[in-house]
């Protein structure tokens, strides 16, 4: 059996609104085990991005706790926080969010400096990444806006993964891309994955949660449903796609 | 107008927006304002102030002296024959330098002292009376004296006060009758005249007749444009074939109006260079915050342009938002320049010692405001046309300049160290105009910092500091002994005293001149040079044989000598030429001093003998414990002479204090070494023995430096004080808003970040460690640029040789640096504001 990597408890979160609390996540229990690529879906506002922010201690819940092994991160600090992420959590965004002042190489390296010393094994792996994801040595250095949107998300991947995090969050990141771009991440997420990262990913595309290995559905700030899948490659596509189309139809998708 | 009035709106939302900046920019053109007003106000305030003086008193624009014996009558012919003066009074005059004086509040000083009758005083000005005792008061004094109306007004004399002249170990109490108005000497760094009573003229005429005191003969007169001093000097000594001193004896406006308004000018333009500081980071910062106005509202910008509106009308909402703040800003400096005038009237008049006439002249601080506000339009109105650049389609894309295609400078694959480090370097060249105008600010405000720094801690004793840059050791207290006194034996009993550490013994301050210069000089003599304390050569070494001699700075810069050059001096028709060994800062008789030999100075002066004990004391002990200590040991005769003036003494016993003194000399010119008198007064014989009369004078050099200068030491160090305090919070200022704004215009920068693992004390780290190499380059010119400036100031002001204490330098360095570290890191504390979600979630 799988251990497990990532765990909750009751985790709850809550937002006021001009004196209004709006429960988002309530009294969530769940665990992600190695080697999951758990793609997380439900409607708009069903709190799926409010989950994985609470999960990758980007943000606090309000109530419960979240373990990672034998570590509770919910009464971390801002800082105690940061500090969790860089060592234990990757992420890639809708957005990307590359720094626009900074070159591709810098904007890698920039993620991986803050955890690991300047060594010409850390340039060597930089650069293998990039090569990777199919960017080109010319693209190192190059600035963020001289790239295609999929090339930066590329990027952005090689960013979130250079530090080897435990898990690596993806919050809609083929959500900016055209469809050639999209297939072209999702590879990279797939290849990844193969080689043994645990992935959380928030979609509401079915191509992408295709991907997955098992797919959460959210619905009012819990757990609606569960669908699990083989590794992406390992079963027939078409069936897969009906599997996961008839789990999500049963959701209410 | 519709759209101007929608322009304003935005102006007017901004300022709202960012109510910081507009506050800090109000308080910066503020100040500057302010600053800038008092400097146009008072500069020509002071000059106003001596001329009303002059007016009031109806004084003479120029006396000069004469020594007592060396005037002749043709001096006054060449005043009317050759300079069409008219007018010319001559009268006997008692000056005396460095006058030990008991003030009335039991302090001792010393101050440079001119006795005059009324007589003498009516001749050279009305004596006009500004504050005074009753008639029937000043009828029962028994020495009144008339003081300038500096001891009222700086001083804090009162009428009625009693004010005691030391001379010679004697006491002369005279009273305060009043104080009247004057031109001439009536400053602590010249000469104060004094008005006394005929009787009590006569009483110091015969007491005064050392080498700093004597009684002289002077002509008063309005010398006109076309009166030339040295020249007339010269015709003085062509006709008379006397050795004239050239020097210590004019007193003229124009010399006067140069010394006493020396330091308040050197106040105003300190003040006028502090509001160049501030107007230059205003500047800076309406420019940096219109740069990253537009950058953050480049999309806005884009949408305005999309509706229509005119890049010169977006432009105008940046502006007005300048117009509104700097506007406030310059209209209450103005506001406060006229609250303040009153204060500054106040200053000037204390500083100078005359009377201010208010005046708080309106119109030139609305041109200061205006000023100000064109400037301030100026610099905004330049960067704010900068949005013409941005068509809708480039602000839409929220402009070129957030794009970067230049090289990558320090790329981080290629540099070491703490990540934050190499983020922060990275980030100074990605915000290099910033960087510019923040070194500039820091530049300017570091040297003021510096400068005010180094005044201050000089100054931080009172004047310890400018007793250092004498190049004399003017911490003893000098000991004349009369001629048939062997100062030698006097010297090794002097020593002896539990109150004295060390004794030297040398000459009175003796007065030569360079063949071929225009300035005489006094003369330091020692047999070892290494022996004095406070005498260190700034250039070359001190002189060691009979035919070397050191010069001070100013008059090596005048008369262009310098070590390794041969002089000749000239005294009583003997000429003698010295190697110039060394050259000395020093701000003794205004930096003519010459430093030679014992055997040096025999050469040119055989006959007069080493007269002085310099008398170092031990610790804690004073002038005046010393002084009774030495009278009750050696006074004899001079104690009797002092008890008997003390008391008022009878004519027997003045002549008696007279006739022993003249005795005494006498004695040394025949080689005896005992003497009886006797002087036969009407019917009574006046009998005694000069031998045991030893002390011819006591002075403290210390009390006059202290007299002279505490008060502009005092002032000093509260300026510059307040000059450190104001550049403190002024780089304040600007590092916390540059820093505010940088986290506002980094946000989303920051928050990826954020995400990555960087805390917020990383990126705190980050956007402090940013400035600090440019902030450390310009601290390192600043610092350069002080030394060279507080060697300009004392080499202009004084003479002397500014050594730049590095230790205070580098302490002020490291201390504004890790300062502005701090204020920036504490400035861009909004970071932890910033939040990762919500920033992922706009």
């Amino acid at each position: 059996m799988a251990s497990s990597i990532l765990r909750t408890e009751k985790l709850s979160k809550s937002f006021s609104n001009v004196g209004v609390q709006q429960h988002v996540i309530k009294n969530l229990d769940l665990e992600i085990t190695e080697g999951d690529f758990t793609v997380i879906m439900g409607s708009s506002g069903s709190g799926k991005s409010t989950l994985l922010y609470a999960l990758s201690g980007m943000d606090k819940p309000t109530m419960g706790r979240v373990f990672y092994g034998d570590e509770q991160i919910q009464d971390y600090s801002n800082d105690e926080l940061a500090v969790f992420r860089r060592k234990n959590c990757g992420f890639v965004f809708q957005s990307i969010y590359l720094m626009e002042n900074q070159t591709v190489f810098d904007n890698v390296l920039t993620g991986a400096l803050i955890v690991q010393k300047n060594t010409p094994q850390l340039i060597q792996k930089a650069e293998n990444l990039l090569k990777q994801v199919g960017l080109n040595e010319a693209d190192f250095h190059k600035y963020p806006n001289q790239l295609s949107g999929g090339e930066a998300q590329r990027v952005g991947i090689v960013r979130a993964i250079i530090n080897d995090p435990k898990i690596l969050f993806a919050d809609e990141p083929t959500g900016q891309l055209n469809s050639a771009s999209s297939r072209d991440v999702l590879d990279i997420f797939t290849k990844i994955h193969q080689n043994g990262q645990n992935i959380i990913m928030v979609t509401h595309d079915l191509k992408t949660a295709l991907r997955g290995t098992r797919v959460l559905y959210l619905r009012d700030g819990g757990i609606e449903g569960e669908y699990r899948m083989c590794a992406y490659g390992e079963d027939d596509l078409k069936e897969r796609r009906s599997g996961l189309q008839k789990f999500l139809d049963e959701m209410g998708w | 107008m519709v759209n101007d009035m929608k322009i304003l709106r935005l102006s007017l939302f901004n300022l709202k927006k960012n109510k910081r900046e507009a506050a800090a920019i109000v308080f910066l053109t503020a100040v500057t304002t302010l600053m800038l007003s008092i400097f146009v106000l008072n500069t020509s305030k002071s000059e106003k102030a001596f001329r009303e003086s002059f007016e009031t008193s109806g004084s003479v624009n120029r006396i000069i002296l004469f020594e007592n014996g060396k005037y002749h009558d043709e001096f006054m012919d060449i005043l009317k024959d050759e300079y069409g003066i008219d007018e010319v009074s001559e009268n006997r005059y008692i000056a005396s330098a460095s006058t030990d004086v008991i003030e009335p509040d039991g302090n001792s000083l010393s101050y440079n002292l001119l006795f005059v009758t009324e007589k003498t005083e009516r001749r050279i000005e009305k004596f006009v009376k500004t504050e005074q005792l009753s008639e029937e008061e000043i009828a029962g004094l028994e020495h009144p004296v008339w003081l300038p109306e500096n001891f009222s007004i700086v001083k804090g004399y009162r009428p009625g006060d009693v004010i005691t002249i030391l001379q010679g170990g004697k006491k002369y109490p005279f009273t305060v009758a009043g104080f009247y108005c004057t031109g001439l000497a009536s400053s602590d760094q010249l000469f104060f005249k004094c008005v006394i009573e005929d009787t009590d003229f006569d009483r110091l005429s015969m007491l005064f007749h050392t080498s700093f005191a004597d009684t002289w003969t002077g002509l008063s007169f309005d010398g006109g444009e076309d009166f030339v001093y040295r020249e007339y000097m010269d015709k003085c000594r062509e006709v008379s074939g006397e050795n004239l001193r050239s020097d210590f004896n004019d007193f003229s406006y124009g010399s006067e109006q140069r010394i006493e308004t020396q330091f308040l000018n050197i106040f105003l333009y300190l003040i006028a260079f502090l509001s160049l500081v501030t107007m230059a980071s205003a500047l800076f910062m309406i420019r940096h915050k219109i740069s990253n106005d537009i950058e953050n509202q480049m999309q806005q910008i884009g949408v305005l342009e999309a509706l229509g509106y005119r890049s010169k009308e977006i432009s105008a909402s940046y502006l007005y938002e300048y117009v509104i703040s700097g506007g406030i800003g310059a209209i209450l400096g103005g506001l406060l320049a006229v609250i303040f005038t009153p204060l500054m009237d106040q200053g000037i008049r204390v500083l100078l010692g005359r009377e201010v006439s208010a005046d708080t002249q309106p119109i030139r601080i609305v041109l200061v405001v205006l000023l100000v506000m064109a400037l301030v339009v100026a610099f905004a109105l330049q960067k704010a046309r900068t949005v013409k650049k941005y068509p809708p389609v480039t602000a839409l894309r929220k402009g070129i300049r957030t794009h970067h295609f230049g090289k990558n400078l320090f790329p981080l694959a290629s540099s070491h160290g703490d990540i934050n480090t190499r983020l922060a370097v990275k980030g100074l060249f990605h915000d290099f105009r910033s960087a510019i105008g923040i070194g500039i600010c820091v530049l300017l405000s570091g040297t003021v910092l510096l400068f005010s720094m180094v005044t201050f801690i000089f100054f931080k004793d009172g004047t310890s500091g400018l007793e250092s840059m004498q190049s004399a050791d003017v911490n003893t207290v000098w000991v004349s002994v009369l001629p048939n006194i062997d100062p030698f034996e006097v010297k090794e009993e002097i020593e002896a005293m539990p109150e004295v550490r060390k004794a030297l013994v040398t000459y009175n301050y003796k007065y030569l001149t360079i063949k071929g210069s225009e300035n005489s000089g006094m003369s330091i003599v020692y047999d070892d040079f290494a022996d004095a304390e406070n005498i260190r050569p700034y250039l070359g070494r001190l002189p060691e044989h009979d035919n070397e001699i050191m010069i001070a700075l100013r008059r090596a810069k005048q008369e262009n000598l310098t070590v390794g050059d041969s002089i000749f001096l000239v005294k009583n028709g003997m000429e003698k030429d010295y190697v110039i060994t060394g050259i000395v800062g020093s701000m003794m008789n205004g930096g003519t001093i010459m430093y030679l030999t014992t055997d040096g100075y025999k050469r040119i002066d055989p006959v007069t003998k080493a007269d002085v004990i310099t008398a170092y004391l031990s610790d804690g002990v004073s002038d005046e414990e010393f002084e009774e200590a030495l009278t009750s040991r050696f006074g004899g005769t001079a104690k009797d002479l002092s008890n008997a003036a003390e008391h008022g003494g009878s004519l027997q016993e003045k002549l008696r204090a007279v006739a022993e003194e003249k005795i005494a000399v006498l004695m040394s010119q025949y080689g005896v070494t005992s003497a009886d008198y006797a002087v036969k007064i009407g019917d009574e014989m006046i009998t005694g023995n000069s031998g045991d009369f030893v002390i011819k004078e006591i002075r403290s050099w210390r009390g006059n430096i202290e007299s002279q200068m505490a008060p502009i030491a005092k002032m000093t160090k509260t300026f510059t004080f307040l000059a450190a305090l104001l550049i403190t919070i002024i780089v304040a200022v600007i590092l916390t808003i540059i820093a505010s704004s940088n986290v506002r215009r980094q946000r989303q920068n920051l928050g990826i970040m954020k995400s990555m693992g960087y805390t917020s004390k990383d990126l705190m780290k980050q956007t402090a460690l940013k400035f600090m190499p440019v902030i450390t380059v310009s601290m390192a010119i600043a610092s350069v640029i002080c030394i060279y400036l507080n060697k300009f100031f004392w080499s202009s002001l004084f003479g002397t040789v500014a050594v730049t204490d590095p230790v205070t330098i580098i302490l002020t360095d490291l201390a504004m640096i890790l300062f502005c570290y701090l204020v920036t890191y504490i400035g861009a504390g909004k970071i932890r504001k910033i939040s990762v979600t919500e920033l992922m979630t706009e």
